[in-house]
């Protein structure tokens, strides 16, 4: 019968010991019999009198010697003795992933079974640690089943770290030290299977289409439309968002932050100029251009740069100018028109931002996101020196920026389509000879509801042609490429609300003036 | 390093599942043609890319299967299942009788209806240059399972051959006793493109083609209907009817969405100010409908 494992990680000087005997002395564990093995020596001793254990310690050197010494010293420990539980204290620089090796040893195989890891934290110090200490603290955290903050009081406090904590772990919970009756309900909790966690809401998606979908439709709301548009809609972004996780990955993993900073312009004009540049010559949409954005920001780019490249890509690139250009039978007018509207507008929103810089972190993940990702590996890209190492971890880099981006993408997209299928009517609808403003605010709304990919949407824009004024028509093709649902979903992923709500709401006025000014300036007659 | 027992990581397996499952999908999706029900011919590169990729993370999945891991996470990897449920899940290609909810509202793809948005493109500079040669041998096949198109005794191309139709064709001085120009459900988009460009050959001569019926009261008049077929443009989303007004005194009686197959002469109309080519109707009899959508910039 294999004994339950618990392991506790946790930096040097964290309280994991303290946390033992604060738990040890809980009655819970009055009539157990525990195995503990401590891979740390700390100033605090293990309370050996309250609780019936064995207490084994190894240190870092023995660790390092050979894990198959400590595993056979381990093994012969526990046939000792007939132990309920094993504790493991792990030590705080060694990653976590050395102690399930060694856990599933043929040492240890038959004897040990994983219980829970628990991450004990300093709430004063964790925070100036992540990051400083190397792969080994990050790593724990993002591996444990909950965690323990010491010496944050207020729930508030709690909140703070439990973001902190989220952004390695997602949706990881966490407690105060004080929280022990919380904390052995956790500890004893069954995990899910994650079998039966992927398979179940797969079977009940399954049942709920096949069941509600013909409900809903006899209820008029076209199913079958919304399946259809999603599917057209996810199949051109899907290859897309590819091209832009592969880009963005490699970007972070071959282009040092160093590299940048010191060959990006430092002048705001040149950055720019350099930004509208590489946004000609990249043929991507806005669902390639966003994770793009993302990893210049964290190498170091300027933000008034970075947002200038991320708002003019997916309008000015030579894809979308012919498919601009045949979507209205070339006309170069509108084509010209697009590009230097959609240009203005990206600039302006650059300066915008440089003349007001965001106060406070822009990127959501904070200090940690800048050196991390979710994509497992935590070591920094310049520990790799090997090309297949390289590849490697430009694949796994490129697959977790592909779910994390990719789920609001689904998301926006469904939404997009939803709206296609029920109220892009209603829209049209809406017109009723209002004037120019008007048409334009209701053309860019549009635009950011339909959510369309850059490379499509000239076709739906002149499909509006004897509905609306041109100037309207040139919102809907400036301004939705830059914002949309989708664009505002993906980019939260990443960044702080107020950053992506500022830049959502520049864009807006922004473009709208543009348009607005220009077409009524130079627009009467050339349209 | 501890030699040690092999056990599977069940993060590592269902993401490779997915990447493994989307790979051999779009493959199948390509090599059906099925992917024409969803985007246009000029995607296929990009969804090979996007295969060959999948296929690639999957392989690359395997070396790290047996990665111990404490902390599982299944959630993400639905982002890739929802698309592979729905393409999966049943469901059928729209029809225009799907697409009547935007019309209903006042209908947001109803102006360009009545012709096709890009007509006086001609069909060589219609295909963007970043389509390779593949596009021709795409169209040629376009949607599963459609049915032979019936032989055009009279068609001056052959639709999946743009490049030379000029070439080939031969200006006609006296339609009258021509044969009827029997447009092939192929070759739908390929003979309005013909008959934008080269109205005045063909004023006069006979033409069937085979389309739904279309009615439209905004922009057409009350003896006036098109039978039309959806185009695509880009994906599925920007579906648009094309095809050639029609005038016909019997329009009133025609249900709306309905198969037919019109018999007609050509003339030359004149809609919203343009000339453009127009039916008058001599027959109309019910046909089977037509599968598939047509590309009009390939």
């Amino acid at each position: 019968m294999a004994i339950p494992v618990y392991v506790v990680t946790g930096f040097l000087d964290a309280g994991k010991t303290t946390f033992l005997n604060d738990m040890f002395r809980r009655p819970d564990w009055r009539d157990c019999k525990i195995a503990v093995f401590r891979f740390e020596s700390g100033e605090i001793a293990l309370e050996t009198s309250v609780v019936s254990c064995t207490d084994v310690m190894f240190s870092k050197r023995e660790l390092d010697a050979g894990p198959e010494r400590v595993t056979k010293r381990m093994r012969e420990v526990l046939n000792s003795g007939d132990f309920d539980e094993i504790w493991i204290e792990w030590n705080g620089v060694t990653p976590f992933a050395k102690l399930e090796e060694m856990l599933l040893s043929h040492a240890l195989r038959d004897l040990c079974a994983m219980g829970k890891v628990i991450h004990v934290a300093d709430a004063a110090k964790v925070e100036t640690l992540l990051g400083r200490v190397g792969g080994a603290l990050p790593e724990q955290i993002a591996n444990c089943d909950f965690a323990v903050i010491r010496g944050a009081y207020t729930s508030r406090g709690l909140e703070k770290f439990r973001k902190l904590l989220s952004s390695l772990n997602p949706g990881v919970r966490v407690f105060g030290a004080a929280a022990g009756d919380d904390i052995c309900r956790s500890l004893f909790r069954r995990k899910h299977s994650p079998w039966i966690s992927f398979l179940a809401p797969l079977a009940l998606a399954v049942a709920l289409y096949l069941f509600a979908a013909p409900v809903l439709e006899s209820a008029a709301i076209p199913v079958n439309r919304i399946v259809n548009v999603f599917l057209g809609i996810i199949l051109q972004a899907i290859p897309f968002l590819l091209i832009g996780v592969m880009l963005s990955s490699a970007i972070r993993i071959f282009v040092s932050k160093s590299a940048i900073e010191s060959r990006f312009p430092k002048s705001i004009g040149a950055g720019m100029l350099v930004a509208i540049l590489a946004g000609f010559c990249l043929p991507v949409c806005d669902c390639a251009s966003i994770p793009i954005f993302r990893s210049l920001v964290k190498k170091g780019v300027p933000l008034p740069a970075a947002v200038t490249f991320m708002t003019a890509t997916p309008v000015i690139n030579p894809v979308v100018i012919l498919s601009t250009y045949y979507a209205f039978s070339g006309d170069m007018r509108v084509v010209i028109s697009r590009v230097c509207f959609g240009l203005i507008s990206a600039v302006l929103i650059g300066v915008a931002f440089a003349l007001r810089p965001p106060k406070g972190e822009v990127l959501s993940g904070g200090t940690v996101d800048r050196l991390m990702c979710g994509c497992g590996f935590y070591e920094g890209a310049e520990s790799v020196t090997t090309l297949r190492g390289k590849f490697d971890l430009l694949f796994r880099h490129a697959q977790a920026e592909f779910f994390d981006v990719g789920k609001y993408l689904v998301i926006g997209v469904f939404v997009s389509a939803v709206f296609q299928a029920l109220g892009a009517g209603t829209f049209a609808a809406a017109r009723s000879g209002a004037g120019l403003a008007f048409s334009v605010v209701l053309m860019m709304l549009m635009g950011f509801v339909l959510s369309l990919c850059s490379s499509s949407d000239a076709v739906i824009a002149r499909s509006f042609a004897n509905r609306f004024p041109m100037g309207a028509l040139m919102g809907f093709m400036v301004f939705g490429p830059m914002m949309d649902i989708k664009n505002v979903l993906m980019l939260s992923s990443c960044f702080s609300k107020p950053f992506v709500i500022r830049l959502a709401v520049s864009a807006f006025v922004i473009c709208f003036a543009v348009v607005f000014l220009f077409s009524d300036w130079g627009g009467v007659s050339l349209w | 390093m501890v030699t040690r027992a092999r056990v599977l990581n069940p993060q590592v397996f269902l993401e490779l599942l997915c990447y493994a499952v989307f790979s051999v999908l779009t493959f199948y999706l390509m090599y059906s043609g099925k992917y024409l029900t969803y985007v246009t011919p000029r995607m296929a590169p990009y969804l090979y890319f996007t295969a060959v990729v999948m296929l690639l993370w999957a392989f690359t999945g395997v070396f790290r299967l047996f990665r111990p891991g404490n902390r599982v996470r299944v959630a993400h990897c639905f982002v890739p299942v929802i698309p592979i449920l729905l393409i999966l899940l049943p469901h059928s290609p729209l029809s225009a009788a799907d697409l009547s909810y935007n019309y209903a509202g006042g209908g947001s793809f109803s102006g360009s209806a009545a012709k096709p948005a890009a007509a006086v493109s001609s069909p060589q500079n219609a295909s963007p240059p970043e389509a390779g040669a593949d596009y021709g041998a795409a169209q040629s096949s376009p949607g599963a399972g459609l049915p032979e198109p019936p032989v055009s005794n009279a068609a001056p191309f052959d639709a999946s051959d743009d490049d030379d139709f000029e070439d080939v064709y031969v200006p006609e001085t006296d339609a009258s006793d021509k044969p009827v120009i029997e447009v092939g459900d192929d070759e739908f988009y390929s003979w309005l493109d013909e008959l934008y460009m080269n109205l005045d050959m063909y004023v006069g001569r006979r033409i069937a083609m085979t389309g739904f019926v279309f009615k439209d009261p905004e922009v057409l008049g009350a003896d006036e209907f098109v039978p039309a077929r959806l185009g695509m443009t880009c994906c599925v989303a920007d579906l648009v009817p094309y095809g050639l007004v029609c005038k016909y005194n019997g329009t009133g009686e025609l249900t709306p969405d309905e198969w037919v197959r019109v018999v007609g002469v050509i003339q030359a109309g004149v809609y919203e100010g343009m000339e453009e080519p127009q039916i008058a109707v001599t027959s109309i009899e019910p046909a089977e409908p037509v599968e598939g959508y047509i590309y009009p910039f390939f």
